[in-house]
């Protein structure tokens, strides 16, 4: 079959929505199928948002059997058999307007604007053959703002079979971006409050200095050096596979992320223990407490008596890592899945 | 820098533009820019649909972006104040070929309505542009007979050099590429008929239909020249392709009216091998001085057994002829690093 895969992007930023389709791509074409990626460029502008709803309505992909949309606003193109893997909506003008991040007044304007937007939205929603989702979250937005129902069709990790176990240190690995929103920070101040000499690898990139800077000043009043690595790059695809191989577990403690995000995949994979947060959104669809990790209160407090736990009952932990890898069977997160749905 | 490439994209098709694309942005990061390329999805039928496709374009909004560098029709009509563009052709169907009764724009109406709006698109892109390089020679005469604006030439360098470095002379002539009537394969084979017995021919690349390739079997089968002519239709890889030319007496190319020196010659040159063309093939005949780089014969049967039967006569000569079109060649400086300074001035 012909696939096209239609997304939005921002020039020369990359992230997790791109790979999402450079996976499908290589995925399908590995099962015999021809792919074209077609990526279009679009701003979140409020003023410019239908115009750019009506360049994407113009594009031409009567060539494709199938397409697949992920970014908004890719969902409105016209074709006779368009699929949705829709991973978020504009959510400054969804489940996101009543944050600081909207940037514009809730006034008469763009209250039409967000009306308008979501009645457009649910039109092109329903053109669709078929609507997936990345997470329970994300369809429980659809249900709940365009009426919509979906299907959770979970975004695997490309090449899976690379991770694996090796043994369990003494180290809690939390391989992320660095950014205030993944919340790197609270780990550090969890450390300070722990019993056991448990110790902590910080690993990604971030978008500016401040946030690292403001690890590396957390560390040092804590006096933690000797505890905590924190390497602000982004390591290789195989330093990921050898620190996940290694750690006793794997944290990942974002704010509301819609999915459970890429990290818990890959520490599952490896078969490690996770540790979350009740806030963290997404990542609450895949960790269960006490099965496959543990579920903490976002406090420094509540946070050093799950790592003190993890170091402290490594028996358990151990076992919870067992369990993660079948986690990720029991919710059908796989590349043959994701195939069989969307040739369906 | 963050440069931008942006072309267009028939979707599920690869050809020499979209090849060009990825050289092009190889080249600039390996300058020292950053570099991605936005390929913009086109289908030109039905022609009615060609204007909205225009506008989708015009609409899209770029941030985050230095420089454009844009290639084609209607690509190049996106908006972006740092843009260049290295025109590889406009909407033929709308100008030249429009002229010459091959077009999908219609007589009527409707067809005028779209040839005038894709003039309009092109001249306010060309207005806007920061600079405006073209392909070939031929590219810019058109440029500005039909729009008025001047253009620099700026030939699109060979994507991998290296592997075209002459070796012997197999005592054949080349003739590579893609297999159609334009190129016009099956003249050669005819004249081959004529052309002295120790000459020996080889036609190789993939012929856009079958029909093509039948066409040129039952030429060789009828002439009874299967002992000289070797037909290889099909896509070679990159080395099988080097290697024909780089054992080769000469390289044969009589398309009709190419717009540029087209790669065939380009890489014929880079291997030391003189170049054989006609004199109604555009920018091929250009690039070939005749009997000094290679022969531009009289696009017909007799003509072009007549230069046969010179590039059989003497090894010696034609492979000094081969070194003056390489010689010829270098001094037009035709390289990524010259086109990539250029296209960033």
């Amino acid at each position: 079959m012909r696939f096209a895969l239609v997304s939005s992007f921002v020039p020369f930023i990359n992230g997790g929505a791109r790979n999402i389709v450079d996976w499908l791509a290589a995925t399908l074409r590995a099962a015999g199928h021809e792919v074209e990626i077609v990526l279009f460029p679009e701003v979140d502008d409020p003023d410019l948002l239908f115009q750019q709803m009506m360049a994407i309505r113009w594009m031409d992909l009567s060539m494709a059997d199938r397409v697949v949309c992920f970014r908004p606003q890719a969902h409105f193109i016209r074709h006779p058999h368009k699929i949705l893997w829709f991973i978020h909506h504009i959510r400054i003008f969804y489940d996101m307007w009543e944050t600081s991040y909207r940037g514009f007044p809730d006034d008469h304007k763009h209250r039409e604007l967000r009306a308008a937007l979501t009645e457009a939205d649910t039109l092109a929603l329903q053109e669709a053959k078929a609507i997936f989702t990345n997470s329970q979250v994300v369809s429980d937005r659809l249900q709940r703002f365009n009426g919509i129902a979906s299907e959770v069709l979970y975004p695997p990790v490309f090449d899976a079979g690379r991770f694996h176990c090796r043994g369990h240190s003494d180290q809690v690995a939390y391989i992320c971006r660095l950014e205030h929103h993944k919340r790197q920070h609270l780990l550090i101040e969890a450390l300070a409050h722990t019993q056991t000499p448990v110790t902590l690898r910080l690993c990604g990139t971030s978008a500016g200095d401040r946030y690292p800077k403001e690890l590396q000043q957390i560390v040092a009043r804590y006096r933690l050096q000797d505890r905590v690595v924190l390497e602000n790059r982004w390591i290789t695809e195989e330093e990921k596979v050898d620190v996940l191989a290694d750690c006793l577990a794997a944290a990942y403690l974002p704010v509301d992320e819609d999915s459970y995000g890429y990290p818990s995949v890959e520490a599952s994979l490896a078969g490690k223990a996770l540790l979350t947060t009740t806030d963290s959104g997404g990542v609450l669809e895949l960790v269960k407490e006490g099965v496959n990790g543990l579920i903490s209160n976002p406090t420094p407090q509540a946070l050093a008596k799950a790592l003190d736990r993890l170091y402290a009952q490594r028996h358990d932990t151990v076992k919870m890592g067992v369990q993660a890898k079948h986690r990720l069977n029991e919710l059908n997160i796989s590349w043959q899945h994701v195939i069989d749905r969307l040739t369906a | 820098m963050k440069v931008l490439i942006v072309t267009n994209m028939a979707p599920f098709l690869w050809g020499g533009a979209e090849e060009l694309a990825v050289h092009l942005e190889r080249n600039l990061i390996a300058a020292g820019h950053r570099a991605e390329t936005l390929r913009i999805p086109f289908q030109w039928e039905p022609a009615q649909r060609i204007v909205s496709q225009m506008l989708m374009v015009r609409t899209f909004e770029l941030t985050n972006v230095d420089r454009v560098i844009a290639l084609k029709f209607p690509a190049y009509t996106i908006r972006h104040p740092g843009k260049t563009l290295w025109l590889l052709h406009q909407y033929r169907q709308a100008y030249d070929l429009h002229e010459a009764g091959h077009t999908n724009l219609k007589d009527d109406a409707t067809g005028e309505e779209v040839r005038r709006l894709i003039r309009e698109a092109d001249d306010q892109t060309f207005r806007e542009s920061r600079k405006i390089f073209t392909n070939s020679q031929v590219t810019s005469d058109r440029l500005k007979k039909f729009n008025g604006f001047e253009s620099e030439v700026l030939l699109p360098p060979v994507n991998d050099p290296e592997i075209f470095g002459g070796s012997s002379d197999k005592g054949y002539v080349f003739a590579g590429g893609r297999i159609n009537g334009m190129k016009r394969q099956h003249l050669l084979i005819e004249a081959m008929a004529r052309a002295p017995q120790g000459l020996k021919l080889i036609v190789a690349g993939p012929p856009d239909s079958p029909d093509d390739a039948a066409r040129l079997q039952h030429c060789v089968a009828q002439l009874g020249l299967q002992d000289r002519v070797k037909l290889d239709m099909r896509f070679l890889a990159r080395r099988e392709y080097a290697d024909y030319i780089n054992n080769s007496k000469a390289v044969a190319y009589l398309p009709v009216d190419e717009d540029s020196f087209g790669y065939v010659a380009m890489e014929a040159a880079m291997a030391s091998k003189p170049v054989i063309t006609t004199t109604d093939s555009g920018g091929v005949a250009d690039f070939v001085v005749h009997e000094e780089t290679g022969w531009v014969a009289t696009p017909d049967v007799a003509g072009i057994a007549d230069i046969l039967h010179q590039v059989g006569a003497s090894p010696a000569r034609a492979r000094d002829m081969g070194a003056s079109c390489l010689e010829r060649w270098n001094g037009l400086e035709v390289n990524w690093n010259m086109t990539v300074e250029r296209l960033m001035q």
